[in-house]
């Protein structure tokens, strides 16, 4: 079955995803598409052993649009791991076809704006965004499985087309 | 031995939850910082507790809750090139005072490993024994 779910989380992999959507998905695989963390053999190890019993692949940008293609049909759940909406768009205006994107975790810095608890925009994040959804990819926000996802163009309706 | 100091880095407010507790039973605790993760992204919380580690010229203790957990694993990031601090991971109020009691007999490695030995002995699992 393979993808279940791509989120955008400026934690990457973090306790929301170990514990729960690694559960409530039963994944067995977590694949982080971050340049940062890919050139880091530190961080790739770090974040390995942050999700036990799961197996973890760390990719640069350059290399995600053959994964999302390789993955799909793939025996197994796995989820896509992205830090920013940025990274999101990219990945999508170089091929990959990815039908939706659940904002997991976006935190406050300086020039962002709230829309909810986690999810924080600036004017970039809302530029990226909208590419998104004008390639007609669909964006939610919810932080646990728990709770029930937000379309992004209501919690700000300025990204509405 | 001088003192060992720690930062408690924990999800929402079970960091300034525990050293309001410790404080109950130990009494008035100094040279012990509190971060949450709350609203931190990776590199901010990364940075937060650079900052704080930086200040420890003979090291110290990062105590967080949760192992693969945002504040472990900032925490992990961090401490790089300073290795005199340690991060313990799994921190319970047992092992917080015990903590509180020690940090002046020990390094910070060999407190840490104190410490985990501490919080795991002190979870427990007992019967009421038949009336």
């Amino acid at each position: 079955m393979s993808w279940r779910n791509q989120r955008i989380d400026d934690r990457l992999i973090h306790g929301q995803i170990v514990v729960a959507w690694g559960v409530a998905l039963r994944l067995a695989r977590l694949v982080v598409v971050d340049d940062q963390a890919a050139a880091s053999a530190w961080e790739r190890e770090l974040l390995a052993s942050a999700a036990p019993g799961v197996q973890v692949s760390v990719l640069p940008l350059a290399e995600a649009v053959a994964c999302w293609a390789a993955e799909r049909g793939a025996a197994g759940d796995a989820m896509l791991l992205l830090r920013d909406l940025r990274t999101a768009r990219v990945l999508v205006e170089s091929g990959a076809d990815v039908p939706a994107f659940t904002l997991g975790g976006l935190h406050y810095a300086p020039g962002k704006t709230k829309l909810n608890e986690y999810v924080y925009l600036d004017d970039a994040d809302r530029e990226d965004a909208r590419a998104l959804l004008r390639r007609g990819v669909k964006l939610e926000a919810q932080d646990v499985p728990a709770t029930r996802p937000q379309v992004l163009t209501v919690l700000d309706p300025t990204l509405a087309p | 031995m001088s003192r060992i100091p720690a930062l408690l880095v924990t999800h929402a407010d079970l960091g300034a939850a525990l050293l309001r507790a410790a404080e109950q039973i130990y009494g008035p605790v100094g040279d012990v910082e509190v971060l949450s993760n709350a609203e931190l992204s990776r590199a901010e919380l990364e940075l937060a507790i650079v900052e704080r580690v930086s200040r420890w010229p003979h090291g110290g203790l990062v105590l967080t809750d949760f192992p693969g957990g945002s504040c472990q694993q900032c925490g992990l990031l961090a401490v790089r090139g300073h290795a005199e601090v340690v991060v313990m991971t799994g921190i319970n109020l047992p092992a917080l005072l015990d903590y509180l009691h020690n940090r002046e007999r020990y390094s910070a490695g060999e407190l840490a490993e104190r410490l985990k030995a501490k919080a795991q002995d002190s979870v427990r699992v007992q019967r009421a024994r038949p009336a």
